[in-house]
Parts: C-alpha cells; sequence; structure tokens
C-alpha cells in the first residue's frame, strides 16, 4: 500500500515538473509546433490531479484497512474510531494535510485546465503557474513531509488516536472548506501573474477570475465560521474566537482577500487601480502561504495547531521565491498597469472602496502585527510576550466599526463624485434609524437582560456595542433602501407589485444585490459580536439537587452519571432548566477521556435561543467532595453569529448566479476570430 | 470631507469614554479578581485565558487562581499583583502587552499604520485628482465633433431603460 | 511482481498515453484581439451607464449630478465605438478583398 502511495507521488512530481517545465518552454518559444509541446503540459497537469488522487485515495484507504504500518496511520487514527474521522485523519495530520492540499491544487488545476479553451494563451500561463506551486507542495511531500512513511520494527496492535478535540462532526468539514479557500486563492494569483506577464489586455482576467475568487471567498468564509462555531462547541470555555495564531492565519488572508473582492470592481468598471489589485492577490496568496507555515512550522505557540515540525525552511524558501518572481513580473511590466481614469473626489465610490481597502489592509496588519510581535519582542527585549485577545480586540475593534460605517455609506455614493444634496437625500432616513435604534437600546429597561438598558457610559466595551449595533441598523436601513428604489423603478416599469420587483431585482444584477445580502449577513453576525459584551458565566459545584441561578434562567442537577464505551469514557451531569418558574429543558453537559490519545475533552450542553445561549460546561469533579463542577455562561445573541454566516453564503451564492436578463450585446457581438489587429496578443 | 466629520466625532466620543473608564476603576474584590483574571493566562502551556482555563487537572491554573484571589484579599494594587505573577511565572503571563518600554510599540503601531495609511490615501486621491484626465483604455483617442455626436446618440439608444 | 507493483506501472503507462498520445489536429480557442478588448471594454462602460440610469430613476442622484456623470460615460463610450468602427471598417476591407461575397456584420443594439 504504501509503495503505490509514494510512488503515486513521485509520479505526480515528476508530472507536475514535466508541465511546468515545457509549458513554459511552449510559451517562451511561441513558435510553430509548441501548441503540441503546451497540450502535452496542459494534459501532464491534468494526469498530476489522477496520480495526487490515487495517493490520496491510498492514504484514505490504509486509514480504514487500519494500517498501522504507515507511521501517518498510526500516529492519527485508532481501530475503534468511527469511519467519518477516519476519513477525517486525511487532514488531522501535517503530512496528510499537505497531501490534501496538493490534492485541491491538482483539483482547481483540472477545473482551470479543462476550461483552457476560454483563452488558450492565459489558460496556458495560469496553468504554469499553478504547476509551479504544485511542485513545491509535491517536494515537501515526496523529501520533507512524506504521508507514507513507514512505522520502525513491528506493526503496532492499534494506533495512538485522533485528536479528541477533533472528533467532532463540524471537524470533519471544517477543514476542507479552510482548504478549500486556502487553495482558491491560488487560481486568481495565477491568473493575476499571467495577465501581468503576458500584459494581457483589458480586464477580462478578472471577469474569468470573478466567480474562482468568490467561490473561494466564500469556502474561506464557510471555513472560519464553522472554525468559530466549533471553538465555540467543543474547546468549552464559553467562546468563540480567541485570536489563537491558527485563527488569526485563517483571518488574514479572508481580510486581504474582502478587500481585492472589492477593489477589483474598480478596475472592472473603471479601469483603475490595476497595480493594487494585483499586489493584493499577490498579498493574499502569500498569506495562505505563510499562515500555513506560521502555524506549521512551530514559530508560534498555538492551542490547535495539530501539527508541528521543521519544514518551515521549506516555506520561507517558497515564500521568497513567490515574492521575488512577483516583484520581478511587476517590475517588468508595470508600465502595462496604468490607470484609466483619474479620481474625482474625496466623496466618491472609487474614493470609499479606498478607504475601504485601507481598512481591511491596517486590520490584516494588525493581526499580522499582534501574531509576529512575541518574536520581535523575542529579537528586541531578549525574552517572548503574549499577545491575546485583549489586545486584538482593543485595536481592532475601532478599525472594524470604522468599516461597518464604510459599508453603510459606500453603495451609497455614487461614482467619480457625490454631491452634498445627494448625501442628505441618501442618509437622512438611515442615520435617523441609526439613531432611534441606539436611543431605543439605552432606553429599554435593564431587565429584559442581553444589551437592552445598555449603559454605554460604564464600559467602553458596551460603548463599542451600542456603535456596532447602531451601524448595523444604519446598513440594514440602507440595503433595505437599496432593495426598495430598486424594487420600486422595475415595478414601475413591469407592474409587478413591490416584493417581486425586489426578487427581479436580485436576478437582474446578481452580484451587486448579493453584494448587498452579504453585507447584511455581516451585519447580523456584527450584532451577534456586540452581544459578547454582555456575556456573564458561573461557576458551582453541583450535587442532586442543587441549584444554580443565570441570568432569566435557573438550573437544578437532577443527577449525575458516567459511562464507558471502546474509544471513550464519559462523565455527565443531568440538568434541568427553569425558566419563569417553568421548566423549560433537561441537558447533559458531558466530558469525555478519549482512551487511544489519553485526552479529555469537552461535550458541551447549548441551550441556544435568538436572545442568548445558555452554554453549559461540565468542568469536572471537585477532588475533595467528587461533585461535578458546572460552569454555566450566559453569552446574548450567538446565534446571530450562525445566522449570519448563513445569509453571508446565501447573498454569495446569489452573486455566483448569471444575471437573469443578459446583456443583450454582448451575446450577439459575433466572435470575430479570423481578426489579429494591433498588439492584441 | 463631510465624511470626516462623523468619524472625528467618534473617535472623539471613544475617547472621553475610556477615559472615564479608565478613572472609574475597579469596584469591589470580586470585581478585580474577575478583571484581573482575564489579564492573565495559565501558565501550564494550554494558552488560555486563567480564569477561563477549564482542563482537568491542570497543573497550575488553581494555584494560579488562589494566589490571585489572596492577592486581591489582601488589598495589594492591580500592579503590584501583576507583578508579582510576572516576577513568578514570566511576562508570558500576561495577556496583553504592557504600555511600557518597547512594549508600547506593539499598541502603537496599529494606530500608526492606520494614520499612514489615510494620509497616504488622502493624498493618493489629491494627486489623482490632480493628474490629467489619461488616454482611454489601451490608447483609444477621445471622439470629437460630429463623431462624438453621432456615437453619444448611439450610446444613449442602446443604454435606455 | 508484487499487485502493488504492477498498479504502479499500470497506472504510469496510462499516464504517459494520456498525455503524449495526441492525435489528428488540436483544438485551440480565438486568440484575443485589439476587437474582442474594446468590445470588453465597450460592454463595461454600458454596464456602467446602464447602471447610472438605473439608479438616477431609483433616485438617488440628484439631476445635475446625474446628466454630468451621464455625459461623461457617453463621451467614454462614444470614443470606443468610434475606434471599433474602425477597426471593423478594415477588418472588412480586409476580408472582402479576401472574399467579395461576405455580407456586413449587422449592427445589434441592446437595450433593457
Amino acid at each position: 500500500m504504501a509503495q503505490l502511495g509514494s510512488f503515486a507521488l513521485m509520479l505526480a512530481l515528476a508530472l507536475s515538473a514535466y508541465s511546468f517545465v515545457f509549458g513554459l518552454v511552449a510559451l517562451v518559444q511561441k513558435g510553430r509546433g509548441t501548441e503540441r509541446l503546451a497540450e502535452t503540459a496542459r494534459r501532464a497537469g491534468i494526469a498530476t490531479f489522477a496520480a495526487v488522487l490515487l495517493a490520496a485515495l491510498v492514504l484514505a484507504v490504509a486509514a480504514f484497512q487500519n494500517d498501522f504500518s504507515i507511521a501517518y496511520i498510526y500516529h492519527h487514527t485508532n481501530r475503534d474510531l468511527l469511519w467519518p474521522y477516519k476519513l477525517a485523519a486525511l487532514w488531522s495530520g501535517q503530512e496528510g494535510s499537505l497531501l490534501f492540499w496538493s490534492l485541491l491544487l491538482a483539483a482547481y488545476g483540472l477545473v482551470l485546465r479543462l476550461r483552457h479553451k476560454t483563452d488558450q494563451r492565459l489558460f496556458a500561463h495560469a496553468s504554469v503557474v499553478i504547476a509551479g506551486i504544485q511542485i513545491f507542495f509535491l517536494l515537501l511531500l515526496n523529501f520533507a513531509a512524506r504521508p507514507f512513511g513507514l512505522m520502525q520494527g513491528a506493526m503496532p496492535t492499534d494506533g495512538a488516536g485522533l485528536n479528541p478535540l477533533l472528533q467532532y462532526p463540524e471537524m470533519v468539514i471544517h477543514p476542507p472548506m479552510l482548504y478549500l479557500g486556502y487553495v482558491g486563492f491560488s487560481v486568481p494569483f495565477a491568473f493575476a501573474l499571467s495577465a501581468l506577464v503576458m500584459r494581457y489586455p483589458g480586464e477580462k482576467w478578472i471577469h474569468i477570475t470573478r466567480r474562482w475568487t468568490m467561490v473561494t471567498w466564500a469556502f474561506l468564509t464557510c471555513g472560519v465560521f464553522l472554525g468559530m462555531h466549533w471553538a465555540y462547541a467543543v474547546l468549552g470555555w464559553g467562546g468563540y474566537w480567541g485570536w489563537d495564531p491558527v485563527e488569526s492565519a485563517s483571518l488574514m488572508p479572508w481580510l486581504t482577500g474582502t478587500a481585492f473582492l472589492h477593489s477589483v470592481m474598480m478596475q472592472e468598471k473603471r479601469g483603475m487601480l490595476k497595480t493594487w489589485n494585483v499586489w493584493l492577490i499577490f498579498i493574499t496568496f502569500m498569506l495562505t502561504i505563510f499562515g500555513t507555515d506560521l502555524t506549521r512550522s512551530g514559530m508560534i505557540n498555538s492551542v490547535h495547531a495539530f501539527a508541528q515540525s521543521s519544514i518551515g525552511g521549506w516555506f520561507h524558501s517558497f515564500l521568497l521565491i513567490i515574492f521575488v518572481v512577483c516583484l520581478v513580473a511587476y517590475l517588468k511590466n508595470s508600465s502595462f498597469l496604468r490607470s484609466e481614469h483619474k479620481l474625482e473626489s474625496l466623496v466618491s465610490r472609487e474614493a470609499s472602496f479606498l478607504f475601504n481597502n485601507l481598512l481591511l489592509l491596517v486590520a490584516c496588519f494588525t493581526v499580522l502585527w499582534g501574531t509576529l510581535f512575541p518574536i520581535l519582542s523575542e529579537w528586541v527585549q531578549g525574552h517572548k510576550i503574549t499577545v491575546g485577545a485583549p489586545f486584538f480586540n482593543r485595536v481592532n475593534v475601532p478599525i472594524a466599526l470604522l468599516l461597518l460605517l464604510l459599508t453603510a455609506v459606500g453603495p451609497l455614493l455614487a461614482w467619480r463624485r457625490t454631491s452634498t444634496e445627494s448625501i442628505k437625500r441618501n442618509f437622512k432616513w438611515p442615520a435617523l434609524f441609526a439613531v432611534l435604534a441606539g436611543v431605543f437600546l439605552v432606553a429599554t429597561p435593564r431587565s429584559w437582560g442581553g444589551p437592552f438598558g445598555m449603559r454605554p457610559w460604564t464600559d467602553i466595551s458596551y460603548f463599542y456595542s451600542l456603535m456596532a449595533v447602531m451601524l448595523a441598523v444604519l446598513v440594514a436601513a440602507t440595503v433595505i433602501s437599496e432593495f426598495v428604489r430598486g424594487g420600486r423603478v422595475i415595478s414601475r416599469h413591469t407592474g409587478q407589485n413591490l416584493l417581486a420587483s425586489m426578487v427581479h431585482l436580485g436576478h437582474r444584477n446578481t452580484r451587486r444585490y448579493g453584494g448587498y445580502i452579504v453585507h447584511f449577513g455581516v451585519i447580523i453576525v456584527i450584532i451577534g459580536f456586540a452581544g459578547s459584551a454582555f456575556n456573564q458565566d458561573k461557576e458551582q459545584e453541583m450535587t442532586f439537587g442543587d441549584q444554580m441561578t443565570i441570568g432569566a434562567y435557573t438550573l437544578k442537577c437532577e443527577s449525575f452519571t458516567q459511562d464507558d464505551n471502546p474509544n471513550y469514557a464519559s462523565e455527565w451531569a443531568v440538568m434541568d432548566v427553569f425558566k419563569n418558574g417553568a421548566q423549560i429543558a433537561t441537558v447533559y453537559p458531558e466530558r469525555r477521556f478519549y482512551k487511544a490519545s489519553q485526552q479529555t475533552s469537552t461535550i458541551v450542553a447549548n441551550r441556544s435561543t435568538l436572545k442568548e445561549d445558555l452554554y453549559l460546561v461540565y468542568e469536572g469533579q471537585s477532588q475533595t467532595t467528587g461533585h461535578p463542577i458546572i460552569k454555566a455562561h450566559l453569552n446574548p445573541l450567538v446565534m446571530w453569529i450562525w445566522i449570519g454566516a448563513w445569509i453571508m453564503l446565501a447573498g454569495t451564492i446569489l452573486a455566483l448566479v448569471p444575471n437573469a436578463v443578459p446583456v443583450r450585446a454582448a451575446a450577439q457581438v459575433p466572435v470575430r476570430d479570423a481578426v489579429t489587429v494591433g498588439a492584441g496578443d | 470631507m463631510s465624511q470626516k466629520a462623523p468619524i472625528r466625532i467618534f473617535l472623539q466620543c471613544g475617547l472621553v469614554l475610556a477615559a472615564i473608564f479608565v478613572f472609574l476603576g475597579a469596584g469591589d474584590q470580586n470585581a478585580r479578581f474577575e478583571s484581573l483574571g482575564h489579564k492573565m493566562m495559565c501558565a501550564c502551556g494550554c494558552n488560555q485565558i486563567l480564569l477561563e482555563c477549564n482542563h482537568v487537572g491542570c497543573p497550575l491554573s488553581d494555584g494560579m487562581r488562589n494566589d490571585l484571589a489572596s492577592y486581591v484579599q489582601r488589598g495589594d494594587s492591580d500592579s503590584l499583583i501583576i507583578q508579582a505573577f510576572v516576577q513568578k511565572f514570566g511576562p508570558t503571563v500576561l495577556l496583553a502587552p504592557t504600555t511600557t518600554g518597547f512594549n508600547r510599540v506593539a499598541w502603537i503601531m496599529p494606530f500608526l499604520v492606520l494614520i499612514l495609511g489615510l494620509g497616504s490615501v488622502y493624498l493618493i486621491v489629491r494627486s489623482w485628482k490632480k493628474r490629467p484626465e489619461p488616454a482611454l483604455a489601451d490608447g483609444v483617442p477621445h471622439a470629437q465633433g460630429s463623431e462624438l455626436d453621432q456615437y453619444s446618440n448611439q450610446v444613449r439608444k442602446e443604454t435606455e431603460l | 511482481m508484487t499487485p502493488a507493483t504492477l498498479l504502479c506501472i499500470l497506472f504510469t503507462a496510462g499516464t504517459l498515453f494520456y498525455v503524449f498520445y495526441l492525435p489528428g489536429v488540436l483544438q485551440l480557442g480565438p486568440r484575443k484581439t485589439r476587437l474582442a478588448f474594446l468590445l470588453e471594454r465597450k460592454e463595461a462602460v454600458y454596464e456602467n451607464l446602464r447602471d447610472l440610469n438605473f439608479e438616477y430613476k431609483a433616485g438617488k442622484f440628484p439631476a445635475a449630478d446625474y446628466q454630468a456623470m451621464k455625459t461623461s460615460l457617453e463621451e467614454e463610450a462614444a470614443s470606443l465605438l468610434a475606434e471599433i468602427a474602425k477597426l471593423e471598417q478594415a477588418a472588412q476591407l480586409a476580408s472582402s478583398r479576401v472574399n467579395p461575397q461576405t455580407n456586413p456584420q449587422p449592427k445589434k443594439g441592446a437595450s433593457i
């Protein structure tokens, strides 16, 4: 088995090297007969996918067959592991996750190479870039982090087991989502680099990569939110985001990727910001590699850097190579990236995109800075320090609020310039709503709990929450007004009712209105974040009949018990939950001890409502009395985060749908392939 | 320019409220315990906030919590308590960089970058406003005279709603 | 020979066959022309103009703002159209020399 896997990886390396080298030769030579060479290079790229897929399949089969002669299988699975987690073993360790990365890259490459007829030369360039990236991962897999390395000595009878923190349903889909997001940025990167190198005329490459970028962004967003949900449900500390380096590593490319999604619109519509966009996607791609480097190379400590080793040097070198390639490509071709328009006013859609990009990049810098500061501190002061959640929150919250303000303002500004009158006209009502929402939150009685009756002057975090909610209302009002006003125009034309017109509107320009829905999702998420300022928690030892009160809830311990199965031993408590004197639920906070890996893990009992989550953790048994210790968290508005994430996803999907009313001119312009005029290549 | 006014007001409000918050100081002992306990992390290597460290059999967190409780009860000042912990567990016990010495750089840098960024965007916009209207895409000349009128009409017809 | 070795050999053979066996003529897509690029650009400007018209009808801009933006966008589109017409004429001239029967391309507009 292991032999087949190793061979497949070696073959994949040879194929991608062929695809890279001869693809490049064919592009450079340009002469007659290179078309056949280019075609073999393209096919070698496609065959790379088959070879990597074979390797991945071998590893999966080995996991299912409990082939502990392979070290990776021994370290990450055991006989009694449930089957979905055996599959998840493929990406739960370093070697496996690199193989998985390589597989996804090959899959993206496959789709790209199959669609080559859209624009032969551009796709040929992109294919070479993808092959180059693939070579790096396959070199790693063949020489530095070999997934098919064998165990020394006799074959063990059972494996060491999967980290119990990973034995959770979402963990089966979270890493693939995140990786699809990370790896996906290779595609727009490849196209951007290609367009730059070949001095591709026009913005068609952006048009081609637009869907790729959005899909990638959607995967990354899903990955980030699934990670948050996993942390919330499994780590059992009552929160969803702890600014761990692994989390930061996923956030950084998300931030720059978001900036890219916005600023390419400037290039598509106005032919501006070309240099900026190219660098933005270069940086995003480098951040995906850097994030992996950061968490895999052991440069930074992290709770869930599940795999660490000495492959840092490889990553550093690769990053350096990418940077040099990008820089040289840019310096050689920068004259090609001239802007087609000037910027006319500070109060324009263009300027709002600039500020949007600036804020997203500053947020990204802050995360990077905080993550790397411990290393810097070690160099300068001689000792490490911790840069944790309080730092990131304090620095990033104001930036996020400014960004939220721009989210409200930007879409209402006109391209080129916006007059004061226009601003007044567009902002009067939304601003009024925002102020009313703020007044409402401050004026309501505190007994309503959560954010109601907040006193923003008593604590900066309350103030931030209030601002966040008000700005969220501002954004919501502007988004709704966009839909209503657009709907009215359609309804005047077609005579449909307003609701039908708004649906029609969404179909008519899916990207714009899908984007608005994403914005709407974002503010729902932000409202969820704002709730965290009002979190409460309480810890208590509880035996039969003991009670605990938190917020409007009373908890009563009915019993506590233990259980045992081949995979893990567990203890849990049975708790009745009362609200206003009536029993509303029975919950079972649990703690598991996994035998193979000798580790414990928490199964949180979470009763989630729109208003708040009652989040119960079985902390363990008291060493003196043997009674369970229960920690209760009351976290307002957390459910909004997950709802918001779904809305963001729905908006992205809408944005991916082609416009319902196709632009007729584009469809009817015949392809005049025979005509080659000027420097059109 | 009108974009800047709300930002300035917002920043001022933020500063005022931050000042109020700082001068209010922590209230009772329980609140001080909570606030200090959330400024430090468990030193066992689990990377969790001290009061949120929840793994059973943690060799350090119980002791650290007890220490913290006794210091607070004794009435030691916040800075004294923090000093005691730093001496015992090293500077990594603090969750966020201090505001002294080189650590100040950690706090200043993000805001410096933000301000420099805002400044440079402003300058960029200004210089872009001044530059002459560039040629259209790929050196297409601007249409003139009757040609312009003729094609403008066509454009208007083709883009009417 | 173990089954694994056999599989390795078969897989390699299949791959090499796929990569290097290229019978017949290659199907290549069109090369990008300056005309295609200008048409793309025209479409983008048209799209901007339609958006502008739509947003104006939705009541987002005052009339003065709208007129100014519309005029400058129309100018841009007109310049592109003029250039496109020139290129098309040149191309038609070239193709009619080769094949005099070629009909002129009908111009088709777009409206929503």
